[in-house]
């Protein structure tokens, strides 16, 4: 075994069904993320946030950490195959995707009965806005018009927020009804 | 990357359509309401930045209008100055002889107006002292700067007791019985000349306007079909910290001891005088009053700054003021009920507020 | 759908109007300020062109920028600086000046939030 040259073995990474669950999830949110870039928006910023169907039933059906993972790769990855790697895109995307992974971990900490999907959805697409929207004007263009457009962007964020919420709960009630 | 040259155009024109819609938001999000009856004016008179706000006259007239402003108060500017020779500067020197004389014209009526604003306000606002003001350097051109003034020289002064009921007014016939006195008209100036300018406004036929000389003003009529919308600076910072809608005719005016003051070791010296000690009054940042009258705004709210946070309540109601908002030196909002009605905070955060008992 | 998500959800829908009155009310879109020296007419700049300007006044020049849709003091030869302390102007109404050096500076554009600033 290995020895005085000061190579050690390499060992075999051993993948776990976790890391398959959050492997498949997140290729299945980078995929839909990508066929989403390729609808026009109105504004840049803007999007329905598909992806994010993907990462709140994970976090309703597996845990926190799975989500994180799923949206951090997501936007990664999404980055990398669109070309938008460390572009200001790519910032925005990111601290969008902090803020609204790391409200997720805030809320599924409340005691009581928690959030449901819905909740979830809405408190993430309107932190990921919120997220965005600072690094934007704060880092990138620091013009006072800007700011005229948080009202519509927040309530953009909610909308999308409600029905990507109502997606995944119905998406959860047909695979329990499935499994049953 | 066959991906990325498949997608790019698709995210090309997402961009476009994107920065299309950003102007178009923006362009809509700017209409307001279109300011076209509105006429402004700021000229430099009276030793400060003043600036007209006509509604819904003609140009012509407003200009008029304007042109009449900035020539009342370049008159009053140089008859009331309280140091290059002037009507004040002479009334004080033959003040000083203790002999009858006439009073000049411009001066006469500051000098009956002053004495019942300084009897109601109980002697806290008091035109007579204007040996104290120059002692303490605030009546020079140069901005004063430190070390204070010998406090045995300010406490001879404070003695002799130098009041406006020392002068004694029959007619037009002007006599002083205490040498000690000396005008100066800084404490309400602004207000008898907003209130001089309003009336030559009116004159005219302007029903709406705001004339506002260096901060302080007297607001007539309403901008159309709302209230004029006033706002009130801070005393420590930039920036607006309360608003207050007004229409009719009233006066917003405010002392504050950041006008005219300078530090020394750490301690700031201010141009507002507590009669009773000679020394600036140091519990207060600022007051803010409505009244009608600019000259009695004007004066109130120097009186009030000098009863400072204790004893404003007192002074409000001897001199018949409805509406006064205090700032302490921590900070705290002093307030009546009626001016917490009309206040309406303009910060992120709502400051210590502490209500009075209805004046 | 649990008590939170309604509670969450009726939350933010209230958060709406609250930026709404906040980012939306008066100090309409900037566009132009208004620069005076003494009793001289004013000159009028646009906010879309960064650049800076210099205003010779009765103690000297006082220098103002325009940056990104906003205008300030940058200097002045005045003692107390009160203009170069007042900050950056972006809102229409929003005013400041340099009252020893004799110069203004008003911000100009549609619906401001203020007709006129009490000091």
């Amino acid at each position: 075994m290995g020895g005085g040259d000061g190579h050690p073995e390499p060992e075999s990474i051993r993948t776990t069904r976790d890391d398959h669950r959050i492997a498949w999830l997140a290729a299945l949110a980078i995929a839909i993320h990508i066929a989403e870039a390729a609808l026009p928006s109105p504004l840049p910023g803007i999007k329905p946030g598909l992806a994010n169907v993907v990462t709140i039933a994970a976090l309703v059906r597996f845990g926190w950490g799975t989500a994180a993972w799923i949206s951090l790769l997501r936007v990664l990855m999404g980055s990398l195959l669109l070309g938008t790697f460390l572009s200001p895109t790519f910032m925005l995307s990111l601290s969008g995707a902090l803020a609204s992974i790391a409200t997720l971990g805030l809320a599924s900490r409340l005691p009581g009965t928690g959030f449901g999907p819905v909740g979830y959805s809405v408190l993430a697409a309107m932190a990921h806005m919120a997220g965005q929207f600072t690094v934007a004007y704060y880092v990138f263009i620091r013009h006072p018009a800007l700011l005229h457009l948080v009202p519509i962007l927040m309530t953009a964020a909610l909308i999308f927020g409600l029905v990507s919420g109502i997606i995944v709960f119905m998406m959860l009630q047909q695979m329990r009804s499935a499994r049953s | 990357m066959q991906a990325k040259t498949l997608l790019a155009p698709a995210r090309r024109r997402g961009t476009a359509s994107g920065l299309a819609v950003i102007a178009l938001a923006l362009a809509l999000a700017g209409c307001g309401n279109r300011a076209d009856s509105d006429y402004q004016r700021q000229f430099f008179a009276f030793g400060t930045l003043v600036d007209i706000t006509i509604y819904g006259a003609s140009t012509k007239l407003a200009q008029q209008a304007s042109d009449q402003a900035e020539r009342q108060f370049e008159r009053m500017h140089r008859s009331w100055h309280a140091w290059h020779p002037s009507d004040l500067t002479r009334t004080n020197r033959l003040l000083a002889t203790g002999k009858p004389f006439t009073a000049p014209a411009s001066v006469l009526p500051l000098i009956t107006l002053g004495k019942t604003l300084s009897d109601q306000s109980g002697g806290l606002f008091d035109p007579a002292i204007g040996r104290l003001l120059g002692l303490w350097g605030f009546e020079s051109d140069q901005p004063p700067e430190g070390p204070p003034p010998d406090p045995k020289r300010i406490a001879a002064l404070v003695a002799r007791h130098p009041s406006m009921d020392d002068i004694h007014v029959d007619g037009s016939t002007v006599r002083c019985s205490n040498p000690a006195v000396q005008l100066d008209f800084g404490a309400y100036a602004k207000g008898y000349g907003v209130d001089q300018v309003i009336a030559g406004l009116r004159k005219l036929g302007i029903r709406n306007a705001i004339v506002n000389a260096g901060g302080d003003l007297r607001a007539i009529g309403r901008h159309g079909d709302r209230p004029w919308r006033i706002g009130i600076m801070r005393p420590r910072g930039p920036g607006v910290i309360a608003s207050v809608k007004i229409s009719g005719d009233q006066s917003v005016f405010t002392s504050g001891d950041y006008e005219r003051y300078y530090m020394y070791k750490g301690k700031r010296y201010h141009h507002i005088l507590d009669p009773r000690t000679g020394y600036p009054a140091w519990g207060t940042r600022s007051v803010t009053v409505i009244d009608r009258d600019g000259a009695r705004a004007d004066a109130a709210a120097t009186a009030l700054f000098v009863a400072g946070p204790k004893g404003w309540v007192a002074t409000a109601r001897r001199m018949g003021i409805h509406y006064v908002m205090l700032i302490d030196k921590h900070g705290i909002v002093h307030m009546n009920p009626a001016m917490a009605k009309r206040i309406h905070f303009e910060t992120p955060t709502r400051p210590k507020v502490e209500l009075s008992p209805p004046l | 759908m649990t008590r939170a998500d309604i509670v969450a959800v009726i939350l933010a829908v209230a958060l709406l109007p609250v930026l709404y009155l906040h980012f939306w009310s008066g100090g309409g879109f900037a566009e132009q300020v208004r620069i005076q020296e003494g009793n001289q007419p004013p000159h009028y700049y646009s906010l879309a062109r960064d650049q800076r300007i210099r205003v010779h006044g009765p103690l000297g020049d006082s220098v103002l920028e325009i940056l990104h849709g906003r205008v300030r003091f940058v200097s002045s030869p005045c003692r107390n600086k009160i203009c170069v302390h007042s900050g950056w102007l972006s809102r229409a109404g929003e005013s400041t000046a340099c009252l020893p050096n004799r110069v203004s500076v008003q911000i100009i554009g549609q619906d401001p939030r203020f007709d006129a600033i009490n000091s």
